[in-house]
């Protein structure tokens, strides 16, 4: 796990990326809010490197969150992936399947047990690259 | 020799499910494409044949002897062979369990009662493609 992992959270209500900021930098994240989509993408584009994106699904549009997935995926290296919702459906979920996100929290996120889920993906994400052949 | 036989040609699968006529229908769809599979009713069998082979490909029940005990399998296969593509067979493609295979690292969910021959040939598909979650 990095000294200080970078992590972008990504959600348009603005209490619940504040509560969830505060909670990742007491456990000694870097974090960056993004609070739309559209927001999250020019984040993701600037070239800067998340160890994690955590995003929302219904910002700008029902779903909407996916395409922040999307876009994290595409990253080198690729950041451990969460979705943090509130409105989780078989169609939403099935599509986060087939984007091969890591965690999916339900809202009101169980902040223990995805504190401990992110540092195992951390964890197994560096294990694979330290092992991966140069 | 067909194109997935090929490319399977070596390649094994480990099939975890407490119904025997269902395991022997997929150690039979698999073998079809040149795949050797080992096959274990219960828990302790499969983390048997864990330590004895190198899987490419995992194919566990949802419920082996127990309810979700095969989601925690299916993550334990995922961490132990991590390029594996590990699908799990459950009951519903519902929330909760979309949710235990997203959490698990699980490539792909399948309904029990799908074809085994449909599911042979979504794995197959699917597993051609890295796994680099």
């Amino acid at each position: 796990m990095p000294i200080s992992p970078n992590m972008l959270i990504v959600d348009d209500e603005v209490n619940v990326a504040f509560t969830l900021q505060m909670v990742f930098e007491s456990e000694g994240y870097e974090v960056t809010v993004a609070h739309s989509c559209a927001q999250a993408l020019k984040k993701l584009a600037d070239g800067r490197n998340f160890d994690v994106v955590m995003t929302d699904l219904n910002m700008e549009k029902e779903d909407i969150g996916l395409d922040v997935a999307r876009a994290a995926q595409r990253l080198k290296p690729k950041p451990v992936i969460v979705i943090c919702t509130g409105y989780a459906s078989v169609s939403n979920l099935g599509s986060a399947l087939d984007l091969r996100v890591d965690y999916v929290a339900t809202k009101p996120a169980d902040l223990p047990e995805l504190l401990g889920a992110l540092r195992r993906l951390m964890a197994l994400r560096t294990n694979a690259r330290s092992t991966s052949p140069r | 020799m067909t194109e997935s036989k090929a490319r399977f040609a070596n390649k094994m699968a480990l099939v975890v499910h407490p119904d025997l006529e269902v395991l022997m229908s997929y150690q039979g769809t698999l073998a079809k494409n040149g795949i050797s599979t080992v096959v274990a009713r219960d828990l302790p069998t499969a983390l048997l044949a864990m330590t004895q082979h190198y899987f490419e490909i995992a194919i566990v029940s949802s419920r082996i002897s127990e309810q979700g005990d095969g989601w925690t399998l299916a993550g334990v296969l995922r961490r132990a062979f991590t390029s594996a593509f590990v699908a799990v067979l459950a009951p519903e493609t519902n929330v909760p369990n979309l949710t235990s295979a997203i959490n698990s690292g699980v490539a792909q969910l399948y309904r029990n009662d799908s074809p085994v021959p449909d599911v042979v040939a979504s794995v197959l598909t699917a597993a051609a493609v890295p796994q680099d979650r």
